[in-house]
């Protein structure tokens, strides 16, 4: 069973067709990228996943759960298998670090004692190559890349299942970008997790992705492998990557 | 002018639908009782030296006009009484409201706002957890709990700048300044006035926080929205005020 399973998905808001019979399945474990531009539906596709839209038409599953029908306590508790990382990082700004990375957790586990907590907190910062060091300080303090790492820590404490990234690597310089696809794909095989990256980054996608899938005007205009999107004969898909070919 | 009116009277229904939904969240579990005593040090505590300052100005200037109006008439004995039923019935309660809607709910629609523009709402509901029971409830809560306090201590040192302004500039003796006090304020007087100010903290922190979750765009949205905000709440006290006094007192 895939662990996301999103089937013919459509959605409009008011006359304009946003996404036009989406299916994709993202197998257990592996790394999904969304392509595609600006405007091309794909954040719409990922509030789907999470439960944020209700979709018009079709449905969506994730781990078994029809995550598109679901409403009030049901889906709120159905988005415990999930982290996410925002474009932004969107850190608690009023929250030091520790209490960031904590909130996840204590809010799942209200009683978790303190020791307990902070040995997971300083765990999950390590997944993403931090150290303690940084406890204490503020989101303010930080660079843009290590409030993404402190985010992906964020995203990972209370053991999801899935990982979400709405463009992880928007707005980041050549070196931070790099960091962050290898913390991507640390995430992926330190511990196992499904993710799912939603970005217009064409090199970070085909660097992270194990499936991928080119969005384009609410439809998919191709799905596969790195390889076989690469050699997709749909034309949008070659001029899209034909740009960023020609750049390399 | 039409559609105006129709996006205001839906923006109202918001308004009425968000404070439902925040009441709704407060009966229920998980009560997180550290945001609450948090947000009313932040409302309460942080408001008081504001609110007290303003209120001595006010209970001063009160036994002045007072004495002014009624030593016409020979009645300068009924300033302490004067000062007290218009303080606690009336100013105390309005200008709490509208202190604290100057200083806590500018605060509150800022800070939710900003949260909302740069996605930490939008985390906070990934993380299973709702804003409205996060964030809204605390704050509304200290509100509703904090109003009434502070429009005591307002009463309470606008009633001492009263007795000062009146006993020791105004001469008038004493005496008869707090007998009459205490021959004209009765226990609903008070009742009424903690009555409004328990319903201006829930107005004020539900319109801030409604508007702090509505901001949209970046600096700007939440300016404007804290804008928005500060009037709305301003002018809702002043119509609140009319008519919890009206039907009281007809």
């Amino acid at each position: 069973m895939a662990m996301i399973d999103v089937q013919d998905l459509w959605k409009s808001f008011g006359d304009k067709e946003v996404l036009r019979g989406i299916s994709l399945r993202v197998e257990r474990g592996q790394t999904f990228v969304v392509l595609g531009a600006s405007g091309s539906g794909k954040t719409v596709l990922l509030k789907h996943v999470i439960g944020l839209l209700k979709p018009d038409r079709g449905r969506v599953e994730v781990d078994g759960l029809e995550i598109s029908r679901l409403q009030g306590r049901a889906l709120t508790e159905a988005r415990q298998v999930f982290g996410m990382v925002f474009q932004g990082a969107a850190l608690f700004d009023s929250m030091t670090i520790f209490e960031n990375v904590a909130f996840p957790l204590r809010e799942k586990q209200r009683r978790i004692p303190f020791a307990e907590l902070r040995g997971r907190v300083v765990e999950s910062l390590r997944v993403v190559d931090l150290g303690e060091d940084i406890l204490d300080s503020w989101p303010s303090q930080l660079s843009g890349g290590m409030r993404k790492r402190v985010a992906l820590a964020r995203a990972l404490v209370a053991d999801p299942k899935v990982v979400l990234y709405d463009e992880p690597t928007t707005g980041l310089d050549p070196i931070t970008t790099d960091s962050v696809d290898d913390m991507i794909t640390q995430a992926k095989e330190r511990l196992g997790v499904t993710s799912m990256v939603i970005s217009h980054d064409i090199a970070s996608a085909f660097r992270v992705a194990d499936r991928l899938a080119v969005l384009y005007d609410g439809r998919i205009a191709a799905q596969g492998t790195p390889d076989e999107v690469r050699r997709s004969d749909d034309a949008y898909v070659q001029r899209f990557l034909a740009l960023w070919f020609e750049k390399q | 002018m039409l559609a105006r009116l129709k996006a205001s009277l839906a923006d109202f229904g918001e308004l009425i639908l968000f404070g439902g939904e925040t009441f709704a969240y407060m009966a229920r579990p998980p009560w997180r009782v550290e945001l609450l005593v948090q947000q009313m040090a932040a409302i309460g505590v942080g408001s008081t030296f504001i609110v007290a300052v303003t209120g001595l100005f006010a209970g001063m200037v009160l036994a002045l006009q007072g004495n002014y109006a009624m030593r016409q008439f020979g009645a300068e004995g009924y300033v302490g009484g004067f000062v007290a039923i218009s303080l606690f019935r009336e100013l105390g309660p309005v200008f709490t409201g509208l202190m604290v809607t100057g200083r806590s709910g500018s605060a509150i629609t800022t800070e939710l706002g900003t949260m909302r523009v740069t996605e930490q709402v939008d985390a906070m509901e990934s993380m299973a957890v709702n804003p409205v029971q996060y964030l809204a409830v605390p704050r509304v809560a200290a509100a509703i709990l904090m109003m009434p306090v502070l429009a005591v201590v307002f009463s309470a040192t606008g009633y001492f700048g009263g007795y000062l302004i009146g006993v020791h500039v105004s001469n008038i003796p004493p005496g008869p300044f707090i007998d009459h006090t205490k021959s004209m304020v009765e226990m609903h007087d008070i009742l009424h006035g903690l009555l409004k100010a328990l319903i201006f903290g829930g107005v004020v922190s539900i319109i801030a926080s409604y508007r702090g979750f509505a901001a949209t765009g970046g600096a700007r949205g939440v300016g404007e929205a804290t804008t928005r905000a500060v009037v709305a709440s301003s002018v809702a006290i002043l119509v609140m005020d009319y008519l919890i006094t009206f039907a009281a007192i007809g």
